[in-house]
């Protein structure tokens, strides 16, 4: 059965489709009732007009296209454009133009809906420069939308297949490109890449190829994508990453990183190599700021955000902070963050972009310096006397405490807060010495010199300095450490060891001396013994011989008395342990002694007195040793005096404590060289012409021992051939 | 020969005198340092001997020795220490200062006349000449 004319008159004006004829020109014929809200005119006057006089202005250019390209070969043709409407805006139409007889049959279908989402997608499509495509693995059918064609520069007439798709790849890439395709059929997974493409007027451009399967009973039916001209982003991308290899290379090695906070969103950019030093995850370009928050030492945490609100806060633009942060390898490290901060109208904080700077290898050094320092203090107070630290220019850069006090006591200077030179807070006498051994450490010298001082208390302190240089960088002196060590102890002992050793050398001396004088006074009498033994035994004439025996005998007496004293002279340490003490008359025992010595000054008819004191002056000595010392004096008084007298004293002076005895003679005296002799063991007090007395001097030198012993004195005054006087003085008791 | 022996000890001094005097000696004796340098102005010497500790308040020997080497007259005439120091490095000593020989106390005479005859040797060759 078919359709009446009738029948498809009603199907005409009843149907949704609009119905057209139209002149092959293009002039409008007829139409059905629904075209009429595409024509604001009655339709007698439409019928006299051109439809391209109805349709937009970018679709009379297609209209026209689609009418010239048909033809009895090709009768029909579709095509799309739109009316704008008074009611509804824009309706879009889809038309089937079919030729016949020199008429244009329009079949036309309202597409206006899917035309405004098709509209919206060409222009992102124009905007953005993207496009879409699909292909069915099943019959291997491509399709590209008209913005894939614009990309690739290539006539939309075209058709499009899988290879020619492909062909736009450059050889090295092409497999690669063609098997993102494959894998996704096999592996039903998603895709994206961004590739080179040349395009088909041989231009570069950099494509991001979406692609997404569609699925049916577990197979891809089909393969859904899209594509974008991504050529500006990647010069851009490329340039941002040459850029970011100037900054790796420039931060290599210095733990340092570069910053960019985005202050509203709360997220901060970080260089590649900062991230990787802290772990952070490397596939987003943003780092949440909780995250990073993460990355700071807890103790350091709440000064860090303290520190980082008030640079937030400030009017100037300048950001500073510092912490510590985790390093990947878990240790921490000190950063130090300088950045700058851009501010919106209303002076808020926007963004921040800056630097974070490694300054942990600062922070050891700041410090182990002052670790050291403390410990040179440390090791400056208590271990030295005193010790100051100079730069060249002789300036104080440290002291002990000590010395500190001292500086601050005696000059009223404080070097620890004003600069201050060594040399004017030092004592007068040091300076000079100070600036030789200074310009010495100066060269590099290590200096030591002994200094004498006297302390504000007035003691003698002896201190040895040492200059000490101390190299800095290059080389070169820097400063120099001056120490001053008390030897004062050490001096003090020296010198009683010095004075020690002279002492006992004077022994020595006076050992060998007396050995030597013993050994000369035993010599001399010897040599007249052997000589007259020799003379003897040739002499016969008896004269001659009684005058031998007699020198005989002489220096045989001359020998026993110096053996004697010799004797004597040994036994002082004796007698000093065995001493007998009694309480005595000095009176009674000097006039006991003058009375011994009386016949031998009578033989030489001297004047011999004794004046004693008037109360019995009683003394506590040992009586024989006394007597032995006064008859030395007495002795040896008449001895060397040939006329005149010998007057021997005992006064009590009225002292409660002493007694003094004196013997004064008239004889030959004594000469002043000699008279501070005469109490040395052997000096020889026998003198003069006649040669008549010779004996040795171990008498006097007796009468002093015993006499000190007794805890007494003994002094002599005597002029030369003027006569002697010995002064001795007793105390009451021992 | 001629010999001043100047000593202090009367009695060293005689036993000197005799003991020399066998030798055919001529002995002068002089006590202390001023009676030698008296003693050398005025007589021909050929040998002086001179004891050292010439007593407290004296010139002593060395003091003597000094003198007598300033004068021209002695030039060639030595001078021996004969003395009672008889310690080790004594001899040394004394020879150092200038003595031409030393003799200690107890003179060996053996010795002494034994020097003092080759002197007189010397002086007879020197006499010859």
């Amino acid at each position: 059965m078919s359709f009446t004319l009738e029948q498809f008159g009603i199907l005409s004006e009843k149907t949704l489709l609009f119905l057209l004829l139209l002149k092959k020109d293009g002039k409008i014929i007829t139409f059905n009732n629904r075209c009429k809200i595409l024509f604001p005119y009655d339709k007698n006057e439409v019928t006299r007009k051109h439809i391209t006089d109805f349709i937009i202005d970018e679709d009379v250019a297609v209209f026209k296209d689609a009418i010239n390209s048909l033809s009895d070969e090709n009768p029909i043709v579709d095509v799309s454009f739109s009316f704008p409407t008074k009611k509804n805006g824009l309706l879009a139409l889809k038309f089937d133009l079919t030729l016949h007889n020199g008429l244009i049959y329009a079949v036309g279908i309202d597409t206006t809906e899917e035309y405004k989402e098709h509209r919206a997608l060409m222009t992102i499509s124009k905007l953005t420069k993207t496009g879409a495509w699909y292909f069915a693995p099943k019959n291997n059918e491509m399709y590209w939308s008209k913005g894939c064609y614009l990309i690739k520069d290539l006539d939309p007439k075209v058709p499009i297949t899988r290879e020619k798709g492909a062909s736009f790849y450059p050889e090295e890439s092409r497999n690669r490109v063609e098997s993102y395709l494959d894998n996704l059929i096999k592996n039903k997974k998603p895709y994206e890449y961004t590739e080179k493409i040349i395009t088909e007027k041989g231009n570069e451009k950099w494509i991001k190829v979406v692609a997404h399967p569609v699925i049916y009973k577990n197979e891809v039916v089909y393969v859904n994508g899209t594509i974008a001209d991504v050529t500006d982003r990647h010069i851009y991308i490329e340039k941002l990453k040459h850029n970011e290899e100037t900054k790796h290379l420039a931060l290599k090695g210095i733990r340092s990183g570069l910053f960019d906070h985005l202050v509203e969103k709360n997220v901060v950019f970080y260089s590649v190599d900062f991230k990787k030093m802290l772990g952070l995850p490397l596939d987003q370009d943003f780092v949440p700021e909780e995250e990073f928050r993460k990355m700071i030492h807890p103790d350091d945490v709440d000064e860090a955000l303290k520190r980082h609100l008030t640079n937030l806060k400030k009017d100037e633009n300048h950001y500073y902070n510092h912490y510590r942060l985790k390093h990947l390898n878990g240790a921490y490290r000190h950063y130090e963050v300088h950045g700058f901060r851009r501010k919106d109208q209303d002076g808020n904080t926007t963004r921040m972009v800056g630097n974070l700077i490694d300054v942990q290898q600062r922070k050891l050094n700041e410090r182990t310096i002052a670790e050291s320092k403390n410990r040179l203090q440390a090791m400056v107070n208590n271990g030295f006397a005193y010790t100051v630290l100079l730069n060249t220019q002789g300036e104080i850069l440290m002291t002990d405490e000590k010395s500190l006090k001292i500086i601050k006591r005696d000059f009223g200077v404080d070097p620890t807060k004003v600069t201050c030179r060594f040399i004017d807070v030092m004592p007068l006498n040091f300076k000079n010495t100070f600036a030789h051994e200074f310009n010495e450490a100066l060269k590099g010298n290590i200096v030591k010199k002994e200094i004498e001082r006297i302390t504000h208390k007035g003691n003698l302190q002896w201190l040895e300095s040492k200059y000490t240089p101390i190299y800095g960088q290059e080389q070169k002196v820097n400063s120099v450490l001056i120490s001053f060590h008390d030897i004062t102890e050490q001096k003090l002992a020296e010198i009683a060891i010095k004075e020690s050793h002279i002492k006992e050398q004077e022994l020595n001396s006076l050992k060998s001396n007396i050995l030597s004088n013993f050994s000369h006074e035993i010599r001399t009498p010897l040599n007249g013994i052997m000589t007259v033994s020799k003379l003897l035994l040739g002499e016969k004439d008896p004269e001659e011989r009684k005058k031998l025996l007699d020198y005989l005998e002489e220096s045989k007496d001359r020998l026993l008395e110096t053996i004697n004293n010799l004797s004597n002279f040994s036994e002082i340490e004796a007698i000093k342990n065995n001493l007998n003490l009694k309480e005595v008359d000095l009176n009674y025992t000097v006039e006991t002694s003058f009375r011994e010595y009386k016949h031998m000054a009578d033989a030489k008819n001297l004047l011999y007195r004794l004046e004693l004191d008037q109360t019995c002056p009683q003394v506590c000595i040992d009586e024989d040793l006394f007597r032995a010392a006064i008859n030395n004096i007495v002795h040896n008084a008449i001895k060397y005096t040939n006329k005149g007298s010998i007057i021997i004293k005992v006064h009590s002076k009225s002292s409660k404590n002493n007694v003094y005895i004196s013997v004064a003679d008239t004889g030959i005296g004594i000469d002043k060289r000699n008279v501070k002799k005469i109490f040395d063991p052997f000096m020889q007090e026998s003198i003069g012409i006649s040669r008549k007395y010779e004996g040795t001097g171990i008498g006097l030198s007796l009468s002093k021992r015993y006499i000190e012993i007794l805890d007494g004195k003994i002094k002599v005054e005597s002029k030369i051939g003027m006569g002697t006087e010995f002064n001795i003085i007793i105390p009451r008791s021992l | 020969m001629n010999v001043l022996y100047v000593e202090d000890n009367r009695i060293n001094a005689m036993v000197m005198d005799k003991m020399l005097s066998k030798n055919d000696s001529k002995v002068i004796i002089a006590e202390n340092g001023s009676q030698a340098l008296k003693v050398v102005k005025e007589k021909n010497l050929d040998l002086i001997l001179v004891d050292i500790n010439l007593g407290l308040n004296q010139m002593d020997g060395c003091e003597l020795l000094k003198r007598l080497r300033k004068l021209d007259i002695l030039k060639n005439i030595p001078v021996f220490a004969v003395t009672a120091y008889a310690m080790p490095g004594d001899k040394q000593r004394f020879i150092s200062i200038g003595f031409d020989n030393y003799f200690s106390k107890p003179v060996d005479f053996d010795q002494l006349l034994s020097v003092i005859s080759k002197i007189g040797a010397g002086s007879d060759k020197k006499q010859m000449i």
